[in-house]
C-alpha cells in the first residue's frame, strides 16, 4: 500500500473533525516522513505483510503481530478468515499446537474441575453457531483528534464471521459452578516476554458468562480458526469489543471475587459515560472497563480517492453495527448533512452481526462532495458528532468520506 | 585453489544452503497454509520476518537494548509525533505496567531517543 492510499483510507472513515484536522495532521505526518531519517519507519508502518494462513494485510507491527484488514474486504457480509485482522498483546504468541496435548482447563470455584480435549469439547456439548462482529476496542484510533498513543489502526481492526462452538454456559454447568461465584476469568496460551509483564487475562461477570450467547468457538466461517486468530479455540463474547474474545483459550476459571489484573483494572477502560467521551484538558475521574459496542457505520465504497462520474449512478456501500440490538436504519447524506436518505439494508445475519447497506447516488455535477453516514440501532441508539478519549477507544462518531466527481 | 576461488565457493555454498532453507521454510508455510489437516494433530505456523529498519538517533543502542526485547520497533515507528511528556509517560508505563526493567539513567536516554525520532517536528 502506498502512502497516498493509506492517507485515503484514513480519509474514508474520517469524521468531519478528522477530515479537517486529523487528516491534515496525518498528511503532515506523511509529509514529514519523506525526510530520509524517517522514511523506513513510516514506510514500514504502511506496508502489506503476508502471514501464514493469511492474505496480504496492512502491517501495523510484526512482533507481536498486528495486522489490519484492507477496507475492500468489508464489501462482503462475512470477512474471509485469511483477511481477518490480527491483534496480539504479548510477543510470546502460540505458533504450534499439538491437539494430542491440548487441554482446556475449567476450574476455580467449581465442583468438578475439567481438562477437556478439543474433541471432548466438540462431542460432549451441543454445538451452536452465530454471526458476530469482532472489533478491537482501538479500531479507528488513528482518527482521534488530538491523536493518542497506541496501535494506529484505521478502519480494519474488525471482521464479521460465523462462529461455531459450544456455549460457555453449558461448559460451566458441567463443571458445577459453586454458590458465590462472581466472575469467570480467561487466559490463553500467549506468554509474556518479561517475568513482570502481566499475563493477558480478562474476566466476565458470571451473568454475562452464563447468558447462553458467550461461546467457546472452534470454527470461524465453517473452518478451523487460523493460528493467528486463536487456534484451536477462542472465546466469543458477542456484542462486546474483542478484547474479551481471548484467543487460543487455555483456561476458564470461576472466581468468587473480581479478577485482579492489569488488563481489567488499568487497561481497556473508558470514561464512565455512554459516549466514552472526555476532554483532553479535563480527563474523566471515573473510568470503567470497556464492554458493549455502540452503534456505528462506515463507508466501504466509494473507496478513498475513488473518482466518481457526474451523471452516472454509483452504489454507495458500507457496514453498520451495534452491540446486540441490531440495526434499524442507516441514512446517507450527499450534501454534507443537509438532507438524509435512507439506505437499503443487506441480509439480517443476526443481532450481533454487522449489517451491510447500500444506496444509489447519481452525482449531479463535477466537484467535491462530502458523503456522510449515520445509523440507528434497534434500541434507538444513534451516533454523535464528536468524541475523544485518552486511549482512542470505542470510536462511533458520524463518519464522512470526501469524494471527487469528474 | 586460490583464496578468491575459496571465497566464491563459500558464497555459492552459502547461497545454495540459503535457497534450500528458504524452500524448506516456504514448504512448511505452505503446509500450514493448507491449514488444518484433520489427520495431523500438530498445527504449526512459521512467523515471517518483517522487522523494520531502526531509525538512527541519540542513544539508539539504549532503545534497542531495553525496548526491542519485548516488541518490535514498529511500536514506535507507527506513532504520530508526540511531545516529550507523552513519551515520558509511555516509558513509565512500560516499566510500571508491563514490567520492563530499565535503570533511571537509561530511561532518560530512551526518552531522548523517542523525542528525537518521534517528537514534535520542530525538534528536528
Amino acid at each position: 500500500m502506498d502512502r497516498r492510499h493509506f492517507v485515503s483510507l484514513l480519509a474514508s472513515v474520517g469524521g468531519l473533525a478528522a477530515a479537517q484536522r486529523g487528516l491534515g495532521k496525518t498528511l503532515d505526518l506523511m509529509a514529514e516522513a519523506t525526510a530520509p531519517a524517517f522514511e523506513s519507519e513510516i514506510g514500514g508502518a504502511q506496508e502489506l505483510a503476508r502471514y501464514p494462513q493469511k492474505t496480504d494485510l496492512i502491517l501495523l507491527t510484526d512482533r507481536p503481530p498486528q495486522l489490519e484488514t484492507p477496507l475492500r474486504y468489508f464489501e462482503s457480509e462475512l470477512t474471509p478468515n485469511d483477511a481477518f485482522f490480527v491483534r496480539w498483546h504479548l510477543s510470546g504468541i502460540p505458533t504450534s499446537v499439538d491437539l494430542r496435548e491440548f487441554r482446556l482447563e475449567v476450574g476455580g470455584h467449581v465442583q468438578k474441575p475439567m481438562r477437556l480435549t478439543l474433541s471432548e469439547l466438540k462431542t460432549r456439548f451441543k454445538p451452536i453457531s452465530l454471526v458476530a462482529l469482532a472489533q478491537c476496542a482501538g479500531n479507528f484510533r488513528s482518527l482521534f483528534v488530538p491523536q493518542v498513543p497506541g496501535g494506529q489502526w484505521g478502519s480494519g481492526a474488525m471482521g464479521n464471521a460465523r462462529w461455531t462452538g459450544v456455549r460457555l454456559k453449558d461448559v460451566l454447568e458441567a463443571a458445577g459452578v459453586k454458590a458465590g461465584a462472581m466472575q469467570v476469568g480467561f487466559r490463553g496460551m500467549d506468554v509474556p516476554p518479561m517475568p513482570a509483564t502481566p499475563v493477558y487475562q480478562k474476566s466476565l461477570d458470571i451473568d454475562r458468562a452464563r447468558d447462553g450467547d458467550v461461546m467457546i468457538a472452534y470454527a470461524m466461517n465453517d473452518a478451523p480458526l487460523p493460528m493467528l486468530n486463536g487456534f484451536p479455540v477462542r472465546l466469543v463474547v458477542p456484542g462486546w469489543f474483542s478484547t474479551y474474545w481471548v484467543k487460543s483459550l487455555s483456561s476458564v476459571t470461576v472466581l468468587d471475587q473480581p479478577l485482579k489484573t492489569f488488563w481489567m483494572d488499568k487497561a481497556y477502560r473508558i470514561p464512565d459515560n455512554p459516549d466514552a467521551n472526555e476532554d483532553p484538558q479535563h480527563l474523566a475521574a471515573v473510568t470503567v472497563p470497556i464492554s458493549t459496542m455502540p452503534v456505528h457505520s462506515i463507508f466501504v465504497r466509494p473507496e478513498p480517492g475513488e473518482t466518481l462520474r457526474a451523471g452516472e449512478k454509483f452504489v454507495l456501500k458500507g457496514v453498520a453495527n451495534d452491540g446486540g440490538s441490531g440495526i434499524r436504519k442507516v441514512e446517507v447524506s450527499t450534501d454534507g448533512g443537509g438532507s438524509w436518505d435512507e439506505a437499503s439494508l443487506g441480509s439480517d445475519l443476526g443481532k450481533y452481526s454487522w449489517r451491510t447497506w447500500q444506496a444509489s447516488w447519481t452525482p449531479p455535477a463535477k466537484g467535491t462532495y462530502r458523503l456522510t453516514v449515520r445509523a440507528t440501532a434497534g434500541d434507538g441508539q444513534t451516533q454523535h458528532t464528536s468524541q475523544w478519549n485518552r486511549s482512542g477507544y470505542q470510536r462511533n462518531v458520524i463518519e464522512h468520506v470526501e469524494v471527487t466527481v469528474s | 585453489m586460490s583464496v578468491s576461488y575459496c571465497r566464491i565457493f563459500a558464497v555459492v555454498v552459502g547461497a545454495v544452503t540459503g535457497v534450500f532453507a528458504l524452500a524448506a521454510q516456504s514448504q512448511q508455510a505452505t503446509k500450514s497454509n493448507a491449514g488444518h489437516d484433520a489427520s495431523n494433530p500438530v498445527h504449526a505456523i512459521v512467523l515471517p520476518q518483517y522487522a523494520p529498519e531502526i531509525s538512527t538517533g541519540p542513544n539508539v543502542d539504549t532503545y534497542r537494548k531495553y525496548c526491542l526485547v519485548c516488541h518490535s520497533a514498529q511500536y514506535v515507528a507507527m506513532q504520530p509525533r508526540f511531545p516529550q511528556a507523552v513519551w515520558e509517560r509511555e516509558v513509565k508505563k512500560m516499566i510500571d505496567a508491563y514490567g520492563a526493567v530499565i535503570p533511571e539513567a537509561d530511561q532518560h536516554e530512551i526518552v531522548e531517543y523517542l523525542v528525537a525520532v518521534r517528537g514534535p517536528s520542530k525538534s528536528r
